[in-house]
Formats: C-alpha cells, structure tokens, sequence
C-alpha cells in the first residue's frame, strides 16, 4: 500500500523528470520508432512513400545479403581486435600504475588526453599524420630509412592502421576502470599470499585476475558494445574502404542509406544492430547487477 | 620449531617515520610471546619484519640461528596471521587452507590429511566448502588460523588476531590459542594492545612503547615489578596509581610525602631510597593493595583515611575512587561486600611492601630489592 506522502513524492518525481523523458523520447524514441517502421516499408529516398508494405522482406534481404555478411565480418574481426589489444595494453599498463606511488596523477592525465578527443578530430589528425607522402610518420620513417607506409591505401594496411589508431584512441577507458578496479582490492591477501610461497606471477594468477573478474567482465561488455557502433573514424579515415576492407556494420548501413538511398532496408539493418547492442546491454546490466 | 632473535633493529618508513628503534629481543625455541603496546608503537612492524614483509633498516633478524633479513617470506618458514584475517574472499575455506601447500605441490592425499587433522582441530570441517563471505568473525579467525597451521612452519605470528571478536569469543579463542600452544609446542608470537590478553596468555611480555622495548618478562614480573611509569600505568585496570610525592628523612626512616599524608618507607627499602631523600619522586602504589582489614596488609601495613568520590561495583570486587585533597584522585580494589557509598570516609590499609618509587626525570622505577 502506498501512503499519501509516498504518493506525492512520485508525483513531483514524475514532474521533474517529465521534461527529460520528454526530450529523450523526441531524440530517441521517435528516431527508433520511426525506423522500426520504417524498416516494413520499401521505403527509398527516391521514392519516400509508405504505399509498399513488405513485412519483414528487407530483414531476410538484409540477412541473405553477402555484402552486409562481409561487413559483420568485418566487424567483428575489428571488434575482436581492438578489445583483445586495448585489454592487453590496458591491463598491462593499469597493473604498472597500480604499482607507481609517484607521479600517478600526470600518467593519469596524459593518458585521459586521447579520450577527452572528439572521434572525428582523432580520425583528421591521424589522416594528417599518415598521409602517404605528407604525413609525418612516413617522414620520420624515411628518416632510419624504412620505406614509405601505404597506412591507408592498401586494405590490410588499413585495417591494421584503423584498429591501431583505435586503440590509440580508446586505451585509455580500459586503463581508467580496470586501474579503478586495481585499487579496490584488498592488499592483505598478497602479503598473506606472499607469506604461502606465491611468486609475483602466481599471485596475479590465483588472486588478482579472480578478484578482478567482475570488474574485468564489465570492462570487455562496455567496450565490446561500444566498438560495434565505431562509425566516426571510419567515415573520416577510409570511407570503408579501400575496397570493402574496413566497412564495418555502422558504415555499411550508412551507405545503404544514402548512398543506396534505399532507406527500408538501411532501418531494417539499423534494427538488427539494435538487436544485438540491447541484448549485449541487457547481459551487461545482469552482470552487474550481480557483482 | 625455532628460536627469533632481534640484534638491533630499527625500521624506518620511506615517509622518515622511525616505527622501531634499536630493538634487542631473543624469543626461545618453543616460547609464546607477547607483544604489548599501545596502538602505533611499532609491534605490526616488528612482527612484519620478522616475517619478512618489510625490510629492517638496521640490524639482523635471526630464525633458528639464522640470519633471514634477506631471505624471502616464503622461506622462513613461519606462518603469520593477520589482524583483518587476510582469507582469500574468492576461495574456499578449503582452498584458503590448501592454497600454500598447493603451491609447494604437496601431494594431494598429504594436502587432504592436513586438512582434515587441522580443521578437525579448530573445528571448521563443515565450513571447508563455504566462503569466506560466509562465516562469521570467529569461524573466519578460525580459518585464518587453520590457515596458519596447515603448513606446520617453525613459528606463528599473529598480529591482533582476537581484537575483531566480540568480548566473549576473544575470551574462548584465547584460551584455544593458549592450548594450541600447548598442543604445538610451536614458538608463537602474539601482539595484542590488550593488557588482559597479554597477561592471560604469554609465557613472557615485551611492552613496546615508540618503537622501543621498555620491558621484557613474565606478565607477574612485570605486572610487579614495572620497570617505568610506562609500564605501571598500562598493565591492569585500575593501573597502578602513580602520585606525585616527596622522599624526605623522618628520624632515621624515610617518609613519602603525599599529599593525603606520609608513609613510611618499610625498612628493607631504605638503603636503596636513601639516595633520593629531599627529593621529589613519583609514588606508585597499585589499587589491590589497599586492604580493608589491616590483618591482609601483611607487616609493613600502613593506615590510610580518605573520602570515597566514586564507588565501581564490577561485582566480584568493588573499585574506589578515593579523593586526595590538593593531589590526584586514586583508586583501591577492595572486597565486593562492602557498604561503602560515595562520600563516606574510609579507612584503609597499605601494603607499603608492595610499594615502588619512580624518578620523575627518567620515568624510570628506582631499584629496590625486590621481594621483601
Ligand atoms: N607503511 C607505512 N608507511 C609509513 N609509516 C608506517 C607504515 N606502517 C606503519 N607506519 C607507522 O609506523 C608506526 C608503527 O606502526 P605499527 O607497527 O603498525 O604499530 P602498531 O602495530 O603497534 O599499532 C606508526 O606510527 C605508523 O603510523
Ligand atoms: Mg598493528
């Protein structure tokens, strides 16, 4: 039962959420909505009409699509790449700080620096950096003598150069939460751990990776349902390409858009992304909760 | 088993906090020993140095004869439990026992002998499949301890481990400790800021104060015989009341001048008082020696008459505290029959054999001869 106090209170909460539900409903709910819909129609920017009803046919296009398969390919190898490094640097680099009492702070924030960049400005001020025969890095290659690096032109160039400045970008969030989750944990199991017999390797082993397991599980969610939405430095760095060698999910369905201005099918795509994000963030919030 | 020693050893912090000064101490093969102080006198330190988990600044830290400073942790062979119990929280008990012999690669059938003979011992064979999360603070001490036994080293150090328990618990597990010991025969050390622990449990007391030993001895030869001020002001509850007073020469005597009145320092300690006549000294007479029939005062009885300020019935004993007109209160344990009521005059005997002088200046207690 509820009393009429409590009752008030939820009242005024209502209300002073009601502007914020507001926008996000105009901002986020109609744009997903309407794509939903959208998504049953044969609805091209050429011809943007809901005459044609086609139920769920641009999804098993979609599906049936070989190029949408190359760009979930793409995808996922981009994805399972950045996290696999971003994780291995990061946990490295966030075991190294946890250990430093000196200077913690200016690490810190040298390492935040990248972070606090807009992705697009990332993807331009790399483009500059490795221009084939402008950019600098090639400069200072030729400088030890090592050839000129076609970083972007050719396709596993690109995909490699793409995930590294990736990770240039984005190291740093792995860094931050696992060093967060580092400094929680208890310092006498160690000393107790040091005292059994356990060397520097085993106590990492048998202590610190079960103890971060929650933090760690978190960690790799957050980044893995991020790096499936990467659009911003492939849309500045390479378009996709060359060819098809970077066009990840994200991309692809831009195209599809408005280049291919066949909108119906680009919100269906756009739904079964949505797809996979919620039932990630739903795991996510379920981990979590748990821990 | 083995012996410790201490040869001089000091420990400096990175911070310039000297935790420990100069400290001599030999604990014997097979001894319990107490480390007693106040909280921030340097005993964690102390024992953290002998297990190896600081480094002493100066001096050598011998286990059975051999100098450890650099020898790591893992083999000295000495098993440490801490304040907070240190389990590992995402194992069970059973793997918290197993987890040191595991690693040694003690045979299996050899892991689960000593397991079950341990948890057998301190009664935790049906926690071995819980977590820690899952016990309570005693069973938690309990495994922490088992933990500790499991590897059967040559010493146990054990930095606080009953201060987290409830005042019963801590009164059983100390017991069991003292049993253990005895059971073991293992060389045992034992911090505590607690003066009761001390004085129940330990073969011998070393009282540290600033990262310095004051005293080192068996808890009634300290208890008796305080070597300073120190020292009498923090064994038992009331301690030891420490009054400020005059030596003078009374005839061929020595009296001491308190401000509630005189008393006459008993023969056998005139030689040895005789030095600090004139002077001004520190009385130190303890609460148990106050006698309510002069009979128990024994021969050297002196009466004392005072008003009551405050009357502490504990139960079996009563403690007063008596008004010192221009001196400091102080207090006497007497019998718990009495009536007496706060405000009442007493009278009093004291048992001025049991009575100790010290040197205002040093804090130091002046050399007497001892049993009288
Ligand atoms: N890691 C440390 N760094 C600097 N100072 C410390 C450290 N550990 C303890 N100390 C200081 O050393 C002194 C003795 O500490 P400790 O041995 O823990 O005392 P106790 O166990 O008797 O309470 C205290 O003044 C404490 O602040
Ligand atoms: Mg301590």
């Amino acid at each position: 039962m509820q009393t009429r106090i409590e009752a008030a209170d939820q009242r005024f909460g209502w209300m002073l959420s009601a502007p914020g539900l507001m926008l996000l409903g105009a901002v986020i709910g109609f744009p997903i909505a309407w794509a939903l819909f959208t998504s049953l129609f044969d609805y091209t920017l050429i011809m943007p009409s809901y005459d044609n009803f086609v139920g769920l046919d641009n999804y098993v296009t979609a599906l049936g699509d070989k190029e949408f398969g190359h760009a979930a390919w793409v995808t996922l190898t981009f994805v399972a790449a950045i996290v696999v490094v971003e994780f291995s640097i990061g946990f490295l680099v966030a075991l190294m700080l946890n250990s430093t009492e000196r200077g913690r702070g200016i690490y810190y924030i040298i390492l935040l620096c990248p972070l606090l960049m807009n992705p697009v400005v990332v993807g331009l001020i790399w483009r500059m950096l490795l221009h084939p025969t402008l950019g600098i890095v090639n400069y200072l290659l030729g400088l030890v003598g090592l050839g000129p690096v076609n970083w972007l032109g050719d396709p596993t160039n690109a995909f490699i150069t793409v995930v590294l400045v990736d990770v240039w970008h984005q190291v740093s969030f792995m860094i931050v939460l696992l060093l967060a989750g580092l400094s929680a944990l208890p310092r006498e199991p160690y000393e107790a751990a040091r005292v059994e017999g356990a060397s520097t390797l085993q106590s990492f082993w048998h202590i610190t990776l079960p103890l971060m397991r929650p933090v760690i599980v978190v960690t790799l969610l957050i980044r893995v349902i991020f790096a499936i939405k990467t659009y911003d430095i492939i849309y500045i760095m390479t378009r996709g390409g060359p060819g098809d060698a970077t066009d990840l999910i994200s991309y692809f369905i831009y195209r599809r858009a408005f280049v291919g201005l066949n909108l119906g099918e680009a919100c269906a795509l756009a739904g079964l992304l949505l797809a996979v994000i919620v039932a990630m963030t739903a795991y996510l919030h379920r981990v979590m909760r748990k821990v | 088993m083995a012996s410790i020693e201490l040869r001089s050893v000091s420990k400096a912090y990175d911070g310039g906090v000297h935790a420990v000064r100069d400290i001599d101490l030999s604990i014997a093969d097979g001894e319990f020993m107490i480390f007693l102080g106040p909280s921030g006198c340097g005993k964690s330190t102390t024992l953290r140095m002998i297990a190896g988990l600081e480094t002493a600044t100066a001096g050598d830290i011998l286990i059975g004869g051999e100098r450890v400073n650099d020898l790591d942790p893992a083999k000295r062979d000495i098993s440490i439990v801490f304040q907070n119990y240190a389990l590992f929280p995402h194992m069970s008990v059973r793997k918290n026992l197993s987890f040191g012999l595991r690693l040694k690669g003690t045979p299996r059938a050899e892991i689960e002998r000593r397991i079950g003979h341990v948890s057998k011992m301190m009664g935790i064979d049906e926690l071995l499949d819980r977590r820690p999360s899952q016990l309570s603070g005693g069973q938690r001490q309990r495994v922490a301890l088992g933990r500790a036994l499991v590897r059967e080293p040559q010493a146990f150090l054990l930095d606080e481990p009953l201060s987290n328990l409830d005042a019963k618990l801590r009164a059983v597990m100390r017991t069991e400790l003292i049993k253990l010991h005895q059971r073991l025969g293992t060389t045992m050390v034992h911090v505590t800021h607690d003066q009761v622990e001390a004085m129940t449990m330990g073969e011998r007391i070393c009282i540290m104060k600033d990262g310095e030993v004051v005293q080192v001895g068996a808890p009634l030869e300290v208890y008796t015989n305080p070597a300073d001020t120190f020292v009498a002001g923090f064994l038992a509850t009331p301690s030891m009341n420490l009054m400020p007073a005059r030596l003078e020469a009374d005839g061929d005597g020595l009296a001491i001048h308190l401000a509630a009145g005189t008393i006459a320092v008993p023969e056998p300690f005139r030689a040895a008082y005789a030095p600090y006549a004139g002077q001004a000294i520190i009385a130190g007479m303890r609460p148990e020696d106050f006698h309510e029939k002069p009979a128990e005062a024994g021969p050297f009885g002196q009466l004392v008459e005072t008003t009551i300020e405050t009357v502490e019935a504990l139960g079996p004993e009563t403690i007063l505290t008596l008004s010192q007109p221009g001196g400091t209160a102080f207090a006497a344990r007497v019998s718990a029959a009495g009536t007496s009521r706060a405000g009442d005059k007493i009278r009093l005997t004291y048992d001025a054999g049991k009575l100790h002088l010290f040197d205002p200046r040093t804090t130091k207690r002046i050399a007497r001869p001892l049993s009288v």
